[in-house]
């Protein structure tokens, strides 16, 4: 304990730091209610251990925009270690023969509601939206998740290997967002992805108005851009006065007082400091460039927008701003910032040069996303656009991942990155088309052919029938 | 963007024709996908005049004046039939001056006829109709008592777009008609139970009823006479339910009471499949749900349209998913996944073609026969697969454009940006 108490006091400087300290544990600390604080929440996921696995003779498509025919891919101790025509395989391999099947890299969603939102959606298991305040980024969607929501295993069998757990959009700041493996646990720190950064929720249009409008306000879009100012201008006091303390103690200044805590003000701090990601649902052209104005003045980076409905409208605005454009191929007509919906929303982005993705926020969707980036990638064929299934996929793959900040272990086939693998059997962008196989670090998570082996939510047992579980 | 793809552009923009316009057609060589048993890998001719189909076959001749269109094989089907949408009655969902699906209105239940709403000019039937679905039944939304009202069918069409006023009457039980009820599925039944009792008697007493010397009903007199077709068994009862128990006890219901069902929802359909296929009773539902959203669809599975097929029961497809208006059309990617999931492919055809066109009665429409009408699809692909776009509408011998409200926000921002 006393060899470890310098790092643990140092973690307790930078206690709103999300990924520091990620070693110190409960029990090490529980004697100090700072050390407490440090690095509360954090990942338990490890990797199951698993035999090296050889696909040979398969259709690869990357995740970057490159497509490979009969070509072999191998991955050990969970990484992915080659891929290339006849290889070798390790000594000890689980081969497979996947000619006539495609491989891509683990489907990433942007945009999830599972465990906050799960089946069955009753009242009771509503824990996506804290509809209290129009702020809440203190809030933090992990701590709603249910790991047994069923909808995660249907993820699975369409290939959904990573998924950003986002609170609702009834708040101007909805809390914290957290990205998570989809690995059945009974924790949600089992499922946490470690050391992704947390994202923060903002939402903007009719949502928070609509909510708010008889409850205090904010009742109009102006009013939501006075609740965001109002908030950052706190949160820059709360920065300066943290940063402030952290240099005095670095400077060895022992008589230096801690400000005091804020949930809220930390989050947004995060944000302010470059460690969390702004995720930002706005439908609108003309409200995405406000935002863009609004994160300028409080020098801030947006990293997505979600739901971004007229996106196409203000393709290269979001292009030069390197913010990525997150979207439905399809949805539109439910409320009036979805008016404005075109199919080839995602292809304009592409053609600015700009980052797509398509998400699901939907539990059916996330099923088979490939088949919504199949649509869009079609409708922009209509048009004249070319883009192949190699390109498209990026949509849910490599710009997903990057949206996440995990662009570096996730979101591509390519060696050294994490074997998080979907084997379809054909290509992935047809209706007909269904997820044989699913790694994830090398480890073999789901298999159509053995569904006696795939896990099910503890929900599902015996609830149909005493000895049936859920299909 | 290169010179090629704006010329590609350019060419897909003079391609558009905004206008309907009837004139005789010649498709050539397609491959006819109507969910009948033909041999598929054939290539037929299809000879429109007018409204109909007036030959089918290889090697027929132009019709004079009439245009050619090679399909070159590709597949033409009917237009598609969503048997559950709310289009032309719910233009903006949140805009509650644009939605007119159901009522609140205690007065008003059985006898809100939803076609009474029905906006042609929608943005999202024109939407729709461009992407290949031609027919729907509209059905109301669960208004203040279990009764929702009288569903219709329409064609997509700008004019005359009323099919069948009054296609089926629709009831909420379950979950949905607990809550109509005050608090128990036992209360929706009764209440159905008490209001066919009522109709019934009222249908035989109007004179004493209008004297005022009959007894209290438990509806208005417009409420009742509504009900009067079904208990009369010439209009048929739609019942929302998705549980196995409530399923059961619905045709159990219907049987006694001598009505004729058409179930809406069976999320869990596929554990009493044979006793609906016994019944004889045609369900409506999407198959792409595959999960517990509610303790009533604990059951629901992906193979749900397969089980309720191989046991006999005649299916109709709704989808996909909530986007059942403004995506309408989408019904074609839940019926693709339900083939993914076992249904043979031409029942799904079926399903969303000829099937709604014999249960609603629709004499013409949802098989491509000669003297059958011409509402017709030409696909550049499988109608069922994601990536495939119609490259023709057709309603009555009526072609519609292709261009949409979408198109033309496409194309104004896609011309911009090649442009810059």
């Amino acid at each position: 304990m006393r060899k470890r108490l310098p790092r643990l006091i140092a973690c307790a400087f930078v206690a709103t730091s999300l990924s520091a300290c990620a070693t110190a544990s409960l029990s090490d600390s529980a004697a100090d209610p700072e050390l407490v604080k440090a690095t509360p929440f954090a990942s338990t996921y490890q990797a199951p251990s698993s035999p090296p696995t050889i696909i040979r003779d398969a259709t690869l498509l990357i995740g970057d925009g490159e497509r490979l025919e009969n070509t072999d891919l191998v991955f050990e101790q969970g990484k992915i270690t080659a891929l290339g025509e006849n290889l070798t395989a390790p000594e000890g391999a689980l081969e497979f023969n996947g000619e006539g099947y495609w491989l891509t890299p683990g489907i990433i969603d942007v945009h999830s509601h599972m465990g906050v939102y799960p089946n069955p959606s009753i009242s009771s298991h509503a824990d996506g939206n804290e509809i209290v305040s129009p702020t809440t980024a203190k809030v933090w969607a992990e701590h709603s998740v249910w790991p047994q929501d069923p909808n995660f295993e249907k993820a699975l069998a369409g290939g959904v290997t990573t998924a950003q757990i986002l609170p609702g959009s009834a708040n101007l700041f909805g809390g914290r967002g957290v990205v998570l493996k989809n690995v059945p646990s009974i924790t949600m720190m089992g499922m946490k992805f470690p050391d992704a950064p947390h994202s923060l929720k903002m939402a903007c249009g009719e949502n928070p108005k609509r909510v708010y409008g008889e409850k205090g306000g904010p009742g109009t879009r102006m009013g939501n851009m006075a609740g965001y100012r109002a908030a950052w201008i706190s949160a820059a006091e709360y920065h300066k006065k943290w940063t402030d303390y952290e240099e005095s103690v670095a400077k060895g200044d022992k008589s230096a007082e801690a400000p005091s805590r804020d949930l809220e003000m930390e989050t947004l701090r995060g944000v302010l400091k470059g460690e969390i990601n702004i995720h930002n649902h706005c439908y609108r052209a003309d409200e995405m460039a406000n935002m863009i104005e609004l994160s300028k003045e409080f020098g801030y980076k947006i990293t997505a927008f979600h739901h971004a409905v007229e996106a196409y409208k203000v393709a290269p605005l979001l292009a030069k701003n390197d913010i990525c454009a997150v979207v439905w191929a399809d949805w539109w007509g439910f409320k009036q910032e979805a008016f404005d919906m075109v199919r080839e929303n995602a292809a304009l982005v592409e053609l600015a040069r700009g980052c797509a993705i398509i998400h699901s926020d939907d539990e059916i969707q996330i099923q088979r996303l490939p088949q919504e980036v199949g649509k869009a990638m079609a409708a922009a064929n209509l048009m004249g656009m070319e883009i192949t299934p190699a390109q498209a996929i990026k949509w849910i793959t490599s710009n997903a991942a990057k949206s996440l900040g995990l662009d570096d272990r996730i979101g591509t086939l390519a060696a050294g990155l994490n074997a998080d693998v979907v084997l379809w059997n054909g290509n992935p962008l047809s209706v007909y088309t269904k997820a044989e196989k699913v790694w994830i670090d090398g480890a073999l998570v789901f298999d159509r052919r053995n569904p006696d082996q795939n896990h099910t939510s503890d929900f599902n047992l015996g609830i149909i029938s005493p000895e049936g579980d859920r299909p | 963007m290169s010179s090629l793809l704006k010329a590609a552009f350019l060419f897909a923009s003079l391609n558009l024709v905004s206008i309907a316009s009837a004139a005789d057609i010649l498709i050539k060589n397609a491959q006819i996908v109507d969910g009948q048993s033909r041999n598929v890998d054939q290539k037929t001719d299809i000879l429109i005049k007018g409204s109909m189909i007036v030959g089918l076959g290889t090697g027929l001749s132009a019709p004079a004046n009439g245009r050619v269109i090679d399909a070159k094989g590709r597949p033409v089907s009917a237009g598609l039939f969503n048997a559950d949408t709310q289009l032309g009655v719910r233009e903006v969902g949140s805009v509650a001056d644009t939605v007119d699906s159901g009522t609140s209105n205690e007065h008003i239940t059985a006898s809100l006829q939803i076609s009474d709403a029905y906006n042609p000019s929608s943005v999202a039937i024109a939407y729709n109709r461009s992407l290949g679905l031609t027919h729907s039944l509209i059905q109301p939304s669960n208004g203040s008592g279990i009764f929702a009202g009288k569903a219709s069918v329409v064609r997509l069409t700008d004019t005359d777009a009323i099919l069948v006023d009054a296609a089926a009457m629709v009831v909420s039980l379950g979950e949905a008609g607990s809550e109509l009820a005050g608090g128990s599925r036992a209360a929706a039944m009764a209440m159905l139970r008490e209001a066919l009792e009522d109709a019934r008697d009222f249908s035989k007493h109007r004179e004493s009823f209008a004297r005022g010397s009959r007894r209290d009903y438990s509806l208005s007199r417009h409420d009742l006479e509504a009900l009067v077709p079904v208990v009369k068994r010439q209009l048929p009862l739609l019942v929302r339910v998705d549980r196995a128990a409530d399923i059961e006890r619905v045709l159990d219901f219907a049987e006694k009471q001598k009505v004729t069902l058409i179930l809406s929802g069976v999320g869990e359909g596929w554990r009493v499949a044979d006793k609906i296929a016994k019944a004889k009773v045609p369900v409506i539902f999407d198959p792409i749900n595959n999960l517990p959203a509610s303790y009533e669809t604990l059951g629901m599975r992906a193979d749900n349209a397969k089980i309720l097929h191989d046991a006999g029961v005649k299916i109709m497809f709704t989808g996909m998913g909530w986007q059942n208006t403004h995506n309408a059309y989408l019904v074609r990617q839940s019926a693709g996944n339900a083939v993914a999931n076992g249904l043979p492919y031409h029942v799904a055809i079926q399903a969303i073609t000829s099937n709604p066109a014999q249960i609603f009665g629709l004499p013409g429409y949802g098989e491509i026969k000669v003297g059958a009408e011409a509402s017709l699809v030409l696909w550049s692909g499988d109608p069922l697969e994601v990536m495939s776009n119609p490259e023709l509408v057709l309603i009555n011998g009526e072609e519609y454009s292709l261009e949409s409200r979408a198109t033309r926000l496409r194309d104004r921002y896609y011309t911009r940006l090649i442009n810059n």
